[in-house]
């Protein structure tokens, strides 16, 4: 039944594009599945049965986007399996808000999509929204519920947001309630972004980016950011002599496996650069800096706990539940929005110029002093209302880098999308 | 140092070189006020792109257009909903519906996609081009001044282009369209029809020179009137849903 209920979105919201009413929505139904391969030499191996890593997984989405008379809706209807689970429904209103004002004010109010910053694989500024970057086929982003006023001079705009007004903090950054102060300016060939944001998490985070075009072949853009506070996913920290039985699991959640780690005035850095030819070929290249992410002794102290636990796997009296989880648990390292405070971006795309459709891409994402890489082929073709993509993703690195250590060795995706 | 033959040789040469040029600025404004009557526009487009002669796919835009070269593109076909892109002169925004931000693009990203939106979101020659008459040929039945322009700003879609203005009218028969690398890209041409009791532009057709069975139509459904606020031509405001009405 669930998933016809999502058809029946689809299908009930099937109006005319241009309809007398006010209603002007499109429809999209989206089809897409991952094949995962686990590494079989993870030293994860025995927890991952608790985790996401090496299932398989599709779902089917309707997505409605348009307007309700005043409103501004993005609606998705969602199906979704996991290899070994149940699958599951989900109806979420990604955006509802209603924009208005006239002349230089304009207000909103609603959930909104409020993305920020102008790099590809990393985004220092983009404190609202927090997008996760270089995801497969992502889902539509989910809005950040707001009051927004927005202030326009000439070529210059600045924007008020009080994002999450209900809450002070919740289960993410992006949905605790904070106050953000935008400014957006162009100069010439050059645009200006700056931020300023304060929320309980993270307190104070102030920052500034720019893209510019100097010529006509050629796009550079940075991005900086300071924040009074940051956090990073870390594993608990014992000494050398510390009883191997504190490294063990008391149960599915259990705090003391993986610590959230507070972290004083850090910063990211991002710098790029992109280069497109007349004959649609265009180069990508970006290098950044998170200073919240793991440090290379976070990374050795993983290696090394996991090491001990899979040493403790079968020993008597000690509890495989208690390893299985610990070794699950700790693969919680991997969430964090960076791996290593240090990456690298190569971005070769191409897109027919004749119009035909067709477009490839291969993006190399390198994280130096051991992080290893991450290779992505992929191509898509659109026709009138078609899209069909689909590619193939490659974890790899030396022996203990991040990405070696990583349960997943690769993955093929495919998705197909048809639009009303 | 010169004789009076010499200097009045240089001056006949001077002022034929000033009446040239205006011939050409002329011209070009001329054949402009067939395509686009108006200052401040909407432009409602429906591209088709065809292959062989099978309908490969249909694309529909909104272009508002204003003075000082500003071009607002927005996107209305199903598969494309929620893009909008912008030109101010030579610089350009692009907004994605996954992401809603304004991105910045360079005129050669802009000359990438499904049907250029360059082609649809330009509509006037003569503030970007000038060159000179290079010939008079004819293209089927119709006398044409052969005319060699060259864009005089960065972020034109085309930095060369031959084109060919009716003698007796001055309204544009065919286009030949060269990109940076001075490589044909593609070749337009122009189908006049009857709108409001005026001649005016209706289909430019474009014919892939490397695909030649590749061919785009682009159709003016229709021009108004029509003058947005100076905030809409910020880039900020492109996320903004006013813009969708």
């Amino acid at each position: 039944m669930k998933p016809l209920c999502i058809l029946a979105l689809g299908g009930l919201l099937t109006l005319p594009a241009q309809a007398e009413n006010g209603v002007d929505l499109t429809m999209t139904s989206r089809l897409i599945g991952e094949f995962h391969q686990i590494r079989p030499d993870s030293p994860f191996a025995a927890g991952l049965a608790r985790t996401g890593f090496g299932r398989d997984n599709g779902r089917f989405e309707e997505e409605v986007r348009g307007k309700l008379g005043s409103v501004s809706v993005l609606l998705t209807g969602s199906f979704s399996g996991q290899e070994g689970q149940n699958p599951k429904t989900r109806l979420v209103a990604n955006e509802a808000f209603i924009d208005f004002g006239s002349g230089a004010d304009r207000f909103t109010i609603g959930k909104k999509i409020l993305s920020g910053d102008v790099g590809y694989a990393f985004r220092p500024i983009d404190v609202v929204q927090r997008e996760a970057r270089m995801q497969l086929i992502p889902k539509a982003l989910e809005g950040i519920p707001n009051l927004m006023w927005e202030h326009y001079s000439g070529q210059q705009a600045w924007s008020l947001i009080i994002a999450n007004p209900d809450r002070n903090r919740g289960p993410e950054p992006n949905k605790d309630g904070s106050l953000t102060l935008r400014y957006f300016n162009r100069i010439g060939v050059t645009d200006l972004h700056g931020v300023a944001r304060y929320s309980s998490r993270y307190r104070l985070e102030a920052g500034a980016a720019f893209s510019s075009v100097p010529e006509s072949s050629l796009e550079i853009h940075g991005s900086f950011l300071v924040q009074q506070r940051g956090e990073r996913t870390v594993p608990i920290r014992l000494p050398a002599n510390a009883n191997p039985i504190l490294l063990l699991a008391r149960s599915a959640d259990d705090p003391n496996i993986m610590i959230s780690e507070s972290l004083k005035n850090p910063a990211k850095a991002l710098l790029g650069a992109t280069w497109t030819t007349d004959n649609g070929w265009s180069v990508l290249a970006e290098t950044w800096w998170d200073g919240t992410a793991p440090k290379p002794a976070d990374w050795q102290n993983l290696v090394r706990q996991t090491q001990i636990r899979n040493a403790m796997l079968g020993m008597p009296g000690i509890p495989a539940e208690g390893v299985n989880g610990a070794l699950a648990l700790s693969t919680r390292m991997f969430q964090n929005p960076s791996s290593t405070r240090r990456g690298n971006l190569l971005r070769v795309s191409w897109t027919d110029p004749a119009g035909s459709g067709w477009s490839t891409a291969l993006d190399v994402l390198q994280r130096p002093q051991g992080g290893g890489w991450i290779a992505t082929l992929s191509a898509a073709w659109v026709a009138d209302k078609l899209r069909i993509e689909g590619g193939y993703r490659r974890y790899g690195g030396s022996a203990n880098s991040v990405y070696r250590l990583l349960p997943e060795h690769q993955v093929i995706f495919a998705g197909i999308s048809l639009a009303f | 140092m010169f004789n009076r033959k010499t200097a009045l040789f240089l001056a006949a040469l001077l002022v034929s070189a000033t009446s040239f040029a205006a011939d050409v600025k002329t011209l070009l404004k001329q054949a402009d006020e067939f395509r686009l009557n108006l200052e401040s526009a909407r432009v409602d487009t429906e591209v088709r792109v065809f292959k062989g002669e099978t309908l490969d796919k249909t694309r529909l835009y909104s272009v508002f257009i204003k003075p000082e070269r500003r071009s607002l593109v927005v996107f209305r076909s199903a598969v494309e909903r929620g893009q909008k892109m912008l030109m101010l002169g030579d610089d350009f925004w692009l907004v994605m519906p996954s992401s809603a931000r304004p991105l910045r693009i360079t005129p050669m990203q802009k000359l990438l996609g499904d049907a250029s939106t360059g082609d649809v979101a330009t509509l006037t020659w003569s503030g970007d081009y000038d060159g000179k008459i290079v010939g008079e040929e004819k293209v089927g039945d119709i006398v044409c001044y052969k005319l060699d322009i060259v864009g005089q700003r960065k972020g034109v879609s085309y930095p060369r282009i031959v084109l060919y203005v009716a003698k007796n009218g001055s309204f544009p028969v065919k286009a030949e369209l060269y990109v940076a690398s001075d490589k044909l890209a593609k070749m337009a041409e122009f189908k006049l029809g009857n709108v409001d009791g005026r001649k005016l532009v209706t289909t430019m057709t474009l014919t892939d020179h490397l695909q030649k069975d590749r061919r785009t139509e682009v159709h003016y459904l229709s021009r108004s009137a029509k003058t947005l606020s100076d905030e809409y031509y910020n880039p900020a405001f492109l996320v903004r849903a006013e813009i969708d009405n």
